[in-house]
């Protein structure tokens, strides 16, 4: 028989320790969370639809086709995070285009001012506030520009609300994986391969609908 | 072996899907045959109109900057030489040949693009170190992912798995290494038993088999190595990049076999040059490509 005694020295022996998930601020908690070897860090994976809040040091990160993600933070206390999203798309056609329009805008400020709000809820400042845009790919050639639309509303908000962007890699026709460190304002964003592209189609289209069957109006929480 | 197993029954699974062109496969066996002449070759090449009409399109473009015009089958046989059309009337045919496995996951396209830089890049890559025949490793590189259209076509729901993790990884997982994950073997593994089962040379089979895996290559550690590294400057050239930290990495043992080491100036001319001529090829070997069986 094996000596059972044996096996807690060989355990501690085999798995690297990996630290503890740092603390999830309320409301974040079904974000999926896995530790990463590059970065020795945990970081946040979001998907399209989601925002993420942290004050602590791990990261965030995410892939975009057309969406496109904000990452603000607060450059003093550290505290930021990022979002993921895209305007309804059903705007262009018709008639209703001034209110499907303004209905798309509306989405649009929903995102970002939840983003905002959780921030200088936890103890961010306003002007301390540094914005980093990222997305708006035109992944598909046959399809209308719907990432260059993205980008033109984030501006546009950004612009509005009198917060700097300082940086930002938007446009083009590649998928994007990026990762943000709210804590040191780091960021490192990687063009993806055409191989990808179908994927990442789907899961932004899937979104999409979700969020055009959705009534626009109120309060209702969209995200 | 279990995995090996497995691989042979899913390539065998598209048997008839996949049919190289019978073009050819005539060429294919005229030139094995000692008996044939060059005369031989040309009928077989005539008797294919619009292969003829390509080959000719490919004969006066810069892809051999030949100086005098080649305007009969006779003259492009002899001046380009039987073993050179045989590696080309399988460059130019195999995009249609997968015609038959039309798949969700990436659009054909996108699919052809990356195999066709990585073709282009393995011809410079070759004539610049002289180790290897440029012609024997474009067509390895235009080949080497032909195991992924088996593995979206018969496994969509794996390989869409496989494709999910690579996004979800920020560690760079390699999409071989999510297939192995996910599969238990990979594409290589795949267009290795593919081009097996069609008795293609061994050299397309080890390019194909080990273009991740150099260490394991056998008879053509060089050629195998030079795809290696074409596979990767494709990656580069494909998503406009010079940084080698935006790609995967690349096998240092590789670049020691031709002596070299990861010099930025010789990424940035090679992946240059791969763009600069990638439009003018796609025309020649990929536009017959029947594209609408590609997903959308």
């Amino acid at each position: 028989m094996r000596p059972k005694n044996l096996r807690p020295i060989n355990t501690s022996m085999a798995i690297p320790t990996i630290p503890r998930p740092p603390l999830v601020l309320p409301g974040f908690e079904h974000v999926r969370r896995n530790w990463n070897q590059t970065y020795e860090s945990y970081a946040a994976r979001l998907l399209p639809g989601e925002y993420y809040v942290t004050i602590h040091d791990e990261g965030v990160y995410t892939t975009l086709g057309s969406c496109i993600s904000a990452c603000i933070r607060d450059r003093v206390s550290g505290v930021g995070g990022m979002n993921h999203f895209m305007l309804p798309a059903s705007a262009d056609a018709d008639g209703w285009k001034s209110t499907s329009l303004s209905a798309a805008t509306r989405y649009g400020n929903f995102a970002m001012e939840h983003l905002i709000n959780v921030i200088l809820k936890n103890g961010g400042q306003r002007q301390n506030l540094e914005v980093k845009l990222f997305g708006g790919g035109r992944i598909l050639a046959n399809m209308t520009d719907i990432g260059m639309r993205n980008i033109t509303f984030a501006r546009d908000y950004l612009a509005t609300e009198g917060l700097r962007v300082t940086a930002e890699d938007v446009g083009d026709i590649y998928p994007r994986m990026v990762v943000y460190f709210p804590a040191t304002g780091k960021v490192r964003v990687k063009r993806l391969r055409s191989l990808h592209n179908n994927v990442i189609v789907e899961e932004e289209t899937r979104y999409l609908s979700a969020i055009e069957s959705k009534p626009v109006g109120g309060d209702i929480e969209l995200f | 072996m279990a995995d090996n197993e497995n691989i042979v029954k899913l390539v065998r699974g598209v048997e008839g899907l996949v049919t190289l062109s019978h073009v050819f496969v005539r060429i294919n066996q005229l030139i094995d045959d000692p008996d044939s002449s060059m005369a031989d070759v040309a009928k077989a090449v005539s008797q294919d109109p619009s292969f003829t009409v390509r080959l000719l399109r490919v004969a006066n473009s810069s892809f051999y900057g030949l100086s005098s015009s080649i305007d009969t089958v006779d003259k492009a046989v002899s001046v380009i030489g039987t073993g050179r059309i045989r590696s080309l009337a399988l460059s130019m045919s195999v995009a249609s040949s997968f015609a038959g496995l039309p798949n969700d996951l990436v659009a054909m396209d996108n699919f052809w693009r990356h195999s066709l830089y990585c073709a282009v890049i393995a011809r410079i890559l070759a004539r610049k170190t002289g180790k290897c025949d440029p012609e024997a490793v474009f067509t390895a590189g235009l080949l080497h992912d032909i195991g992924e259209l088996v593995i979206f076509n018969r496994l969509p729901e794996q390989a869409k798995e496989a494709l999910l993790r690579v996004l979800d990884s920020v560690d760079d997982l390699p999409i071989f290494e999510a297939e192995r994950q996910v599969l238990g073997f990979d594409h290589a593994q795949v267009g290795a038993e593919l081009v097996r089962q069609w008795n293609l040379p061994p050299l397309l089979m080890e390019c194909i088999g080990h273009h991740h895996s150099i260490g394991e290559a056998l008879d053509y550690p060089h050629e195998v190595a030079l795809v290696h590294i074409a596979n990767i400057f494709a990656q580069m050239a494909e998503i406009d990049t010079l940084d080698p930290e935006d790609v995967s990495a690349i096998d240092l043992r590789a670049w020691v076999m031709f002596g070299m080491g990861a010099d930025l100036d010789i990424i940035e001319d090679v992946v240059r040059e791969a763009q600069e001529e990638i439009v003018e090829l796609e025309k020649l070997f990929i536009d017959n490509a029947p594209e609408k069986s590609a997903a959308n």
